[in-house]
């Protein structure tokens, strides 16, 4: 106190505003909340927010408390420990890659450059505290009322409504996926929310080598699939995720025959890469974000143009399929630019049968472990189809996904039989791996080389921002036909997919086309990397101007312009102080009553004196402009305790 | 700094205790009726004249006496009838036979408490010579214009259910008093305090000035320095666009009305010592200063909306910076 008045500092102001209070600690909820996800650590958040809690009531009550000396020595040194710690957090972090004294502008770029909603989410949020914070303070403090303009926001919240239905219905969706623009994915903490088993995918069997690739892929192994997102991607035309393809099947399980491999430098190069093939309609690019450990393959739409992963090295296996040494890890980005062939069914037409093995490898053809019935079964499909490679594929491929049912209900093939045999005599019931198994070996057996692929699905496809979110039951099997002029084609016998699993570039004419004015991803061009975002970019600068717009409506609102009078010093307190003394009573000044009025009618209470005083006090300073001075508020204030 | 050092300006303390002198004065005379005396003085005071409207025999004429005896000065009174004449008000010029010259003969008006009993018994013509008067404290005969002497003070009365052989004011000439004040009837104590005063006479006769001229125009100029502050003048000027905004209301309050009841608080303010108005004296002083003035649609009745707007209007924020 002493101290304070020798070096003349001006007395800090109580913060009595609760709702200033309130947007502290949510911002220090949000924040705590972001350390949980990402931290992965849920007792120093939880117990950093109690402890929190618990100094905000302290805090809050005894605002008015004068502070003891050895007190005040407490709670400045925590301050300057916290920040001591922030700085020195700061400082080190430079060279580790983190920078907390990064903008905001930054932090969220990056979080939806990563895809990473969540997070993003909660900048948002922890901005929005912030804002609150200042405003409700600074309000509270100048004793301003506000009235937002109810009607122009209320419009403009009601046109923005209109426009986004509008802006849904219009939007063309691609087929075979469904129309969901608004993809909510919230991290998903429990072990295992989906119905779908499923023996043969790399998800579930991280064994084999380091990579936690699989060798194998057993049709009566199953495992579990949930609803949990596996990777984000970026990408410029919705496609299947290839990952592993295996060209040998016994005995009810897949394996690779050919074991050989290719190892590259993390950048793979166009020139490094196959040519574009022949039909070629374009590049499209794609960056994954991986979110859950998975193993090391690269999942991409096929064929390749140039890769970027950052690993030590990777490896192409003899079918096309590029990985890593390790696991890919949660966070671990790389990117992708495919081309895009064109494989129209007129294409595909003139596409003759040629005899022999693609790539000289006879296990393209062999069709031996498919029971003789099943034999005559893939001829009866495609009786009457058999003018070109073509239809006869896109026959077999109709005649499994209409006679067959799709179920993730699968009961156990019985010991003994083959599955696929089951599958298409006794069951007749499947899931994507029984229909790209049977379909695979019907073709052999009708002289059409093909292999089976694995990998995801497309996902949940976003046209608008131009973003999947792959989760674990969107791992898929499809087939790969053989088309002498154009190469492994995708088919997929399962019902509900398209046939032709080909890629094709999305139909932008609506409110598409505003992302694809943006320029393209390409890798390692931070602009291109903007542009990327598409319509997201334009959020940040939207919310700071939304937020500039609020602050300059709320200054000129509470400025008084033309009289440069700022307030007599008693004013605020005396104020303040009458406003805390009809708190007390219990009753607040009605807007019509004058002070005498309400001195009048709050008679009679414990404070009535002081009351009297503070009333003609208020009517001096506010009709007579004599405000007292600050030591006389401060005294009233006191008989007030 | 301040105005006192200038000029001999009265403290509010000590105007203060010169209207409870006053007031003292007339309530030897008038048996309660505490607001309609402290609104009659209030006219006086801020410098506008007063209508008293009420029913014969509860006291008009009684109260603008005792005010015109405790103040001093020149008090004279006007019957007003049918056939008086303007020239019966203001005065009029007679030639002098001794010394071959026209001489004007001031009339009732030059004086400096005017009591019009009766006013809208008067012709139109007739009160508007009053008008001048008491708009502009001056008159004008036969081209020559005398002004009168301060202070210059009209009580006007009127009987507001009798309209047989009356002229009604005008609006105009209504607009140009400060405010008007119903007597009321008296309560059982009253009357008989009132019997009982005038068992042995009427104690009017005894009555004598408290307080000179020269006071009273102090208290005049006193009531000038007195501060409405920028919230006041807010209150008032929202008071006013509320009252215009009602429905029942054809003729709303004109801008002197607004000037009037600023002044009106003023005064008001002097009587309990302060050197400025507060809110409080404008809600009281609304209804006598305003609702006379307002012509209302159909059957409404203006001092009702008056009493609704002045209880459901919010006061101007405390905060002024």
């Amino acid at each position: 106190m002493n101290l304070r008045r020798f070096l003349k500092l001006p007395p800090s102001p109580v913060e009595n505003s609760l709702q200033a209070r309130v947007f502290v600690f949510l911002g220090f909820v949000v924040a705590s909340v972001a350390v949980a996800i990402y931290g992965q650590d849920y007792v120093v958040p939880a117990a950093g927010v109690v402890v929190a809690a618990i100094g905000h009531v302290v805090s809050y009550r005894g605002r008015n408390k004068r502070r003891r000396l050895a007190g005040q020595i407490l709670v400045a040194g925590l301050v300057m420990a916290a920040l001591a710690y922030f700085l020195a957090d700061s400082v080190l972090a430079i060279f580790g890659g983190i920078l907390p004294q990064a903008n905001f502008a930054i932090l969220y770029l990056a979080a939806v450059f990563a895809w990473d909603y969540p997070f993003g989410i909660l900048v948002a949020l922890w901005a929005i505290c912030l804002a609150g914070f200042w405003m409700t303070s600074h309000l509270r403090r100048i004793d301003a009322k506000v009235a937002g303009p109810i009607r122009p926001l209320a419009l403009a919240l009601a046109g923005a409504l209109a426009l986004g239905v509008i802006a849904f219905v219009f939007i063309p969706q691609p087929t075979a996926l469904s129309p969901t623009p608004l993809v909510v994915s919230l991290p998903s903490f429990t072990s295992f929310q989906g119905e779908m088993e499923n023996p043969a995918l790399p998800l579930v069997q991280i064994s084999g080598d380091p990579s936690g690739a699989t060798n194998s892929i057993d049709l009566r192994f199953r495992g579990r699939l949930g609803d949990a997102p596996v990777m984000y991607v970026r990408t410029g035309a919705p496609a299947y995720w290839r990952g592993l393809v295996f060209d040998t099947y016994q005995g009810g399980q897949w394996t690779a025959s050919n074991r050989s491999f290719v190892t590259f430098q993390p950048y793979i190069q166009p020139r490094s890469l196959p040519p574009a093939p022949k039909h070629n309609l374009g590049t499209f690019a794609q960056v994954f974000r991986v979110v859950r450990t998975l193993p090391g393959v690269i999942s991409a739409a096929y064929p390749i143009q140039s890769l970027y992963a950052p690993v030590s090295a990777l490896r192409r296996d003899a079918y096309g399929t590029f990985r890593t040494p390790d696991v890919l890890r949660p966070g671990q980005t790389y990117s992708v630019v495919s081309y895009l062939p064109n494989l129209s069914p007129q294409e595909l037409q003139s596409d003759p049968l040629l005899p022999g093995n693609p790539e000289n490898n006879p296990e393209y053809l062999n069709a031996q472990n498919l029971s003789p019935r099943a034999h005559q079964l893939a001829a009866h499909a495609v009786a009457g189809h058999t003018d070109t490679e073509f239809d006869q594929v896109m026959a077999l491929t109709t005649y499994l996904q209409t006679n067959f049912r799709y179920s993730l209900q699968l009961g156990q093939a019985p010991p003994g039989l083959d599955p696929v045999d089951w599958f298409l005599f006794d069951a007749k019931i499947g899931y994507c791996e029984q229909f790209a198994t049977a379909e695979t070996l019907m073709l052999r057996s009708l002289g059409i080389p093909a292999r089976l692929a694995t990998g995801y699905s497309t996902g949940d496809y976003n046209p608008v921002l131009n973003e999947s979110i792959v989760r674990e039951h969107d791992a898929h099997a499809w087939v790969e036909v053989w088309f002498s002029g154009h190469g492994w084609v995708p088919v997929d016998p399962s019902p509900g997919f398209a046939a032709l699993a080909a890629t094709q570039f999305p139909n932008r004419w609506a409110a598409a086309g505003l992302a694809s004015l943006i320029p393209h991803l390409s890798i390692g061009a931070p602009l291109a990397a903007l542009g990327s975002l598409g319509i997201l970019a334009a959020i940040p600068p939207a919310v700071a101007i939304a937020l500039l717009v609020v602050v300059v409506w709320a200054w000129f609102r509470t400025r008084r312009w033309g009289r440069g009078v700022r307030a007599a010093p008693g004013e605020s307190e005396l104020l303040r102080l009458y406003e805390n003394v009809q708190r007390r009573l219990k009753r607040r000044r009605a807007p019509p009553e004058t002070p005498l009025e309400y001195q009048r009618a709050a008679r009679g209470g414990p404070i009535e004196p002081l009351l009297d005083e503070l009333t003609e006090a208020v009517n001096q300073g506010a009709y007579a402009g004599r405000w007292p001075g600050s030591e006389r508020v401060r005294e009233l204030e006191k008989r007030l305790r | 700094m301040s105005s006192a050092d200038r000029e001999p300006v009265l403290v509010p303390r000590r105007a203060a205790e010169l209207l409870a002198r006053i007031e003292e004065n007339v309530h030897r005379v008038i048996v309660g009726k505490d607001k309609v005396v402290r609104l009659a003085a209030t006219g006086l005071v801020a410098g506008g004249h007063v209508l008293l409207q009420d029913l014969p025999g509860t006291g008009k004429t009684l109260l603008a006496r005792a005010l015109a005896t405790s103040v001093g000065g020149a008090f004279r009174r006007i019957q007003c009838t049918p056939d008086l004449l303007p020239s019966d008000i203001t005065g009029s010029s007679v030639f002098n036979q001794k010394d071959l010259t026209f001489q004007f003969i001031p009339g009732p008006v030059f004086a400096n408490i005017v009591l019009a009993d009766e006013v809208n018994r008067a012709t139109p013509r007739t009160q508007s010579a009053l008008l001048e008067a008491m708009g502009e404290g001056q008159v004008t005969v036969e081209g020559v214009t005398r002004p009168l002497e301060r202070p210059f003070f009209v009580v006007a009365t009127q009987n507001p259910t009798e309209f047989h052989g009356t002229y009604p004011l005008p609006e105009s000439q209504l607009d140009r008093f400060i405010l008007a004040a119903e007597m009321g009837p008296p309560t059982d104590d009253e009357a008989m305090e009132v019997l009982a005063r005038r068992e042995h006479g009427d104690p009017i006769a005894d009555l004598r000035a408290v307080v000179s001229l020269a006071e009273v125009i102090e208290l005049q100029d006193a009531c000038l320095k007195v501060v409405a502050a920028p919230a006041i003048r807010t209150y008032i000027v929202s008071l006013l666009h509320a009252i215009r905004l009602r429905q029942e209301v054809l003729l709303p309050a004109s801008m002197r009305s607004g000037v009037y009841l600023q002044r009106a608080a003023q005064a008001w303010a002097l009587f309990e010592g302060r050197d400025f108005v507060l809110p409080d004296d404008i809600k009281l002083l609304a209804l006598p200063v305003l609702s006379h003035r307002l012509g209302m649609r159909g059957r409404f009745k203006a001092a009702d909306v008056v009493e609704e707007v002045v209880a459901s209007l919010p006061l101007p924020p405390l905060r002024q910076h």
